[in-house]
């Protein structure tokens, strides 16, 4: 059982993100943790519906189970929203990750960055100035996703030996890329939007 | 007055930071690729003061099963152990891996074993798994024995996983089975076919190859207690896979691929000279490949054996060849298997039933041989479709063992497992 914490873990926190996204939900949130606790052990055919969800999403990285406790505490109101700043920042670091992990899975060239994270000293090192800029920047969730998903990767705590596997998986790469996607199009939006029009002023209406 | 304490929280943080990555540094020094394991058998007698052996049986013996991809490893004393997929077909969700030991005392194989299931592998890895394939099974330069096969849990083999299990007594007890982290996209799109390939290290070099979106081939490397520590494209794009490679020295080897694409259907060939950490782009050889399995082993001149179906189109024959180190030179051994009718066409039940059961008796080996009459009454759809009954010989794989001898196993028309062994002596008077 010790072997699917994460999978238990990551289950509870999806789910509750989810549902707690729902405002039908906001008198029973504080119930809701526990309940999904259970539930991720309810068995089917021999296997919890934990492990069942872990079969499609794999072990979720570190960084990921960071921002889902993160939302998690920010739906039950513990911790203040970070502001939309703070929160693009974040997006970009991870955003920028992705980008440069996965279309090279595809094999369309010999270069497999997933090989870094297999030999990863200079990635270890690029993180940590990554993860003290965040902290100049007082963001601590972009922090603390770096730190924590570094120190699981430095105790073993996942199965795979790669770097990349405690950093980022496909599910946090959607979202940075689907949330800076969008935070790129409303700043369009907002400057085409304060843009004069052309030849404003100049036409009046014939009367 | 707040700022103090502010700035000592933050270098306090960033202490820790710089703890945490300072940790993560030192406990993953990198490593470094130990050359390929010297190994080559220690043959009995030279090719000329030996008797040219050349023999053929059946190691599966149900009758109802499909069976596919097939893999063998020499253990220590001249027995063998055989590893295949059978179920209802392909994909099923009764498949299931199962294993044969060779007893080299009477020269045949012992009954089937389940070696994995849907279950075993669900309960090992703790993951919903639909269905199981392509087992290959090796031993280790330490007497372990590992056996990789791919599991699918969401989708078709594109979506694979490869599982790995260990047996530490020859195959008596095997380890659970737990699934390898290969890819960082859900863990998706690795599938394993070809022989693995020992280092000195004791580390293991095994070919994989990728089938999601893109379709090319590479080599993972894991330490000698099955951890995954790299992995090195052998080739690039959509249109090769299932790399099978032969070492020949400590440093050099040759990678041979299966081509899935439209243009010129040849067998490809990559080349390293460091150990396996890079590959030469893949060129296409002279024999043809019609996007299907093949298998190589070195010999003792250090050229190559090549089992293949040498056609532009179908598995209808399968071939051995002999090439040099230079892979320039090719020489027909033998035609392993083949249909009568040269295009492979169709026949009908009625003389299909005539010339298998000619191949049967031919192949199955003593032990076999009374299966026949059943066998015959039992030609369904794995060999007949409404257009005729087809012949199908595919998906080789080559192991050597101690004493030089050369065993090739094969799929034979999807109902049997086939083992053919030869010895250097009837290769000598072949080449």
């Amino acid at each position: 059982m010790l072997s699917l914490w994460q999978a238990h873990l990551s289950f509870i926190l999806l789910s509750f993100v989810l549902l707690g996204s729902l405002r039908l939900t906001a008198p029973w949130r504080p119930w809701l943790l526990p309940v999904l606790a259970l539930v991720s052990f309810v068995p089917i055919n021999g296997l919890s519906l934990a492990a069942y969800v872990r079969s499609v999403t794999d072990d979720l990285a570190i960084s990921t189970l960071v921002l889902l406790g993160w939302v998690s505490l920010r739906r039950l109101g513990v911790v203040h929203p970070l502001p939309r700043g703070k929160r693009a920042q974040v997006w970009l670091l991870f955003g920028l990750l992705a980008l440069s992990l996965y279309p090279a899975t595809l094999g369309l060239t010999y270069v497999d960055p997933y090989r870094w994270g297999f030999n990863p000293r200079p990635m270890i090192v690029l993180m940590g100035v990554a993860a003290l800029v965040l902290l100049w920047l007082r963001n601590p969730l972009g922090m603390w996703m770096l730190g924590a998903g570094t120190l699981a990767f430095a105790l073993r705590l996942k199965a795979s030996e790669n770097y990349w596997d405690y950093l980022i998986d496909p599910l946090l790469a959607g979202y940075c890329l689907v949330a800076g996607c969008g935070l790129l199009a409303g700043a369009g939006w907002r400057w085409l939007r304060r843009r004069p029009r052309a030849g404003a002023g100049r036409l009046k209406p014939s009367l | 007055m707040r700022a103090l304490p502010d700035r000592l929280m933050s270098i306090g943080c960033g202490l820790l930071l710089l703890a945490v990555f300072f940790a993560a540094w030192r406990s993953h020094p990198p490593h470094e690729l130990a050359p390929f394991a010297q190994a080559g058998p220690a043959t009995a007698a030279t090719a000329a003061e030996a008797r040219p052996q050349y023999s053929s049986r059946f190691v599966s013996s149900e009758l109802k099963d499909f069976v596919h991809s097939s893999s063998v490893t020499a253990l220590p004393g001249g027995d063998l152990m055989a590893v295949w997929f059978a179920g209802s077909r392909e994909g099923a969700a009764d498949v299931q891996v199962r294993s044969a030991r060779f007893d080299a005392k009477s020269g045949e194989w012992g009954a089937e074993q389940v070696l994995a299931t849907r279950e075993s592998t669900r309960s090992g890895t703790q993951r919903y798994i639909r269905k199981l394939g392509n087992p290959v099974i090796a031993l280790a330069p330490d007497n372990r024995l590992w056996m990789f096969y791919v599991s699918v849990s969401v989708g078709g083999w594109a979506t694979s996983a490869i599982n790995v299990m260990v047996s530490d007594d020859l195959g008596q007890h095997w380890s659970a089975p737990r699934q390898l982290i290969t890819s960082p996209f859900f863990n998706i799109s690795t599938l394993v076919r070809a022989a693995p390939v020992f280092h000195a290290d004791g580390s293991i070099g095994l070919p994989v190859y990728h089938e999601f979106m893109g379709k090319f081939a590479e080599y993972l490397y894991l330490s000698s207690d099955g951890q995954v520590l790299d992995k090195f494209r052998i080739s690039r794009g959509k249109h090769s896979l299932q790399p099978t490679i032969v070492p020949q020295d400590g440093r050099r080897a040759i990678a041979m691929l299966r081509y899935a694409g439209d243009n010129h259907h040849r067998v490809l060939a990559s080349r390293t000279e460091d150990a396996g950490q890079t590959w030469s782009e893949p060129y296409p050889l002279e024999p043809s490949n019609p996007n299907s399995s093949l298998a190589a082993v070195g010999t003792a001149d250090n050229g190559l054996l090549v089992a293949l179906n040498d056609l532009q189109d179908g598995r209808f024959k399968l071939s051995l060849y002999g090439t040099d180190a230079k892979l320039n030179e090719w020489r027909s051994v033998v035609e392993l298997d083949q249909s009568p009718d040269p295009l492979g066409q169709p026949f009908s039940p009625e003389a299909y039933k005539e010339i298998i059961g000619e191949g049967f008796r031919a192949s199955s080996g003593a032990r076999r041989l009374p299966l026949e009459q059943r066998f015959l009454s039992n030609l369904d759809y794995r060999v007949c479709k409404p257009r005729g009954c087809d012949f199908e010989y595919e998906y080789p794989y080559f192991s050597r063992s101690a004493d030089g001898m050369y065993h090739l196993v094969y799929s034979w028309n999807n109902t049997f497992i086939k083992h053919v062994s030869f010895n250097e002596a009837w290769l000598a008077e072949r080449l």
